[in-house]
């Protein structure tokens, strides 16, 4: 289904930040740190198993359930 | 003064006894050392250890050492706060970095030490300092799990030893250690503040890295192409003169409009090594050199003229830089931006915040 990246993405955004400014755009940071800027995908962008599996991973390392 | 400074030149035991009488302060929470190379690592972390027992006494070795403004090099440096600025300070040593990081006991014991859960060190008033081996080629596993485990900032630096690669220390009460990192928690009571500079600009030209071995730090290619090839094509040049301007043009993975800068080392074929990884999927935008001290100027400026008092500043700056300065000659005239303020810093092998960075002061400012 088009567009899991980024709702994935957001949703670590979201679990991390807790709605604090400051920390979604630290955790935005340390994203693209890791290999993945969020902006680069988008609500219609086509899913890549391989880049799926990646934040699948981020996610685990940060701590968070995607 | 709650925050006090001061440096020595002098050889041990007497460089100890002149650190101890300038910073010696009523209730000294932390003391920072950093040092050249020259100091025997482990009798000078003995002795500060023992001229401050009260204290939580840590740094690193350094490939050159900053201290009330003045850039220096062959000296011991360091900096000591009361308990008015930090009224809680622990530390704990992170061995065996190149066997794999594991931050769960280091975490257990500052959670023990504070006696506060990591999930509820508020990111406002608790700050962690980073000081790594600067040779383990571990700081960014290190940094990316510490940024993994805790929404508290980590700023420091990498340890250096003048350039000479065979072997740098990091301090922690009274022990000094290789192959490891010392993690420092502080409580801070007045606030404080993060700044990151660099002096580059994207020159609208990217790079995307298509084959890497993160381990050696090394990208294979840029755009399906080797790297050099790319990396040269982005700069309008033939690939045999890139490494000339690995300098004056790193990359940077931007992030809000900031690079993180990367630099490159030295080719390997045509192959591009980096100071510091970089992922393969990355995007990476040719960064174009500018003025270091004018641009540090104006970014210590801006919070200088803020609306609070700047107490202490600790600057943990890419040795590149400061071999720009001296190469330049404007060694003094960076000293000059942190006149009035009392601040140690030094040289170092990378920086760390929220990554490990290139070519770049991050500092660390209390209020």
């Amino acid at each position: 289904m088009p567009g899991q990246t980024r709702r994935m993405l957001d949703s670590i955004v979201e679990q991390r930040s807790k709605g604090n400014p400051t920390l979604r755009a630290v955790t935005v940071t340390k994203l693209i740190l890791k290999g993945i800027d969020p902006d680069r995908f988008t609500a219609t962008s086509p899913d890549d198993a391989t880049v799926v599996a990646k934040v699948r991973a981020i996610a685990a390392e940060l701590g968070v359930k995607v | 003064m709650s925050i006090r400074n001061a440096y020595s030149t002098k050889p041990l035991p007497d460089a100890v006894a002149e650190l101890q009488a300038a910073l010696s302060g009523t209730d000294t929470r932390l003391v920072l050392l950093f040092a050249s190379p020259a100091y025997d690592p482990a009798a000078l972390s003995r002795q500060m250890k023992d001229a401050f027992p009260s204290a939580c006494v840590v740094g690193c070795s350094t490939a050159g050492e900053i201290a009330g403004g003045k850039m220096l090099t062959g000296s011991v440096t360091a900096m000591a706060l009361d308990s008015e600025i930090v009224s809680g300070a622990a530390a704990v040593v992170v061995p065996n970095l190149s066997a794999g990081i594991d931050l769960s006991r280091a975490f257990e014991q500052l959670e023990h030490y504070f006696q506060t859960a990591r999930s509820d060190w508020a990111m406002d008033k608790y700050l962690g300092l980073v000081f790594a081996d600067g040779l383990s080629g571990a700081e960014e596993r290190l940094i990316e799990k510490l940024g993994d485990s805790t929404d508290v900032f980590f700023i420091g630096g990498s340890a250096g030893d003048d350039l000479h690669f065979q072997a740098t220390y990091v301090y922690a009460e009274g022990k000094s250690y290789r192959n490891s990192a010392v993690l420092v928690l502080l409580r801070i009571e007045h606030g404080f503040e993060i700044l990151k500079t660099q002096s580059f600009l994207p020159m609208g030209k990217s790079l995307l890295a298509t084959a890497v071995d993160e381990e050696q730090r090394t990208v294979i290619e840029f755009d399906h192409k080797p790297a050099l090839v790319a990396y040269a094509e982005a700069l309008g040049i033939p690939p045999e003169d890139a490494p000339a301007q690995f300098f004056d043009h790193p990359l940077g993975l931007m992030a809000h409009g900031e690079p993180f800068v990367r630099s490159p080392q030295r080719s390997d074929g045509r192959s591009i090594v980096f100071y510091c990884h970089i992922k393969e999927g990355m995007q990476l935008e040719v960064l174009e050199a500018t003025d270091i001290v004018a641009d540090t100027r104006r970014a210590v400026e801006k919070h200088k003229n803020g609306r609070r008092e700047i107490r202490g500043l600790i600057d943990f700056q890419c040795i590149l830089r400061t071999l720009q300065l001296r190469q330049e000659q404007r060694c003094e005239q960076y000293g000059e931006i942190f006149a009035g303020i009392p601040m140690v810093g030094f040289s170092t092998y990378g920086e760390a915040y929220l990554g490990h960075l290139n070519q770049t002061s991050t500092m660390l400012l209390f209020h």
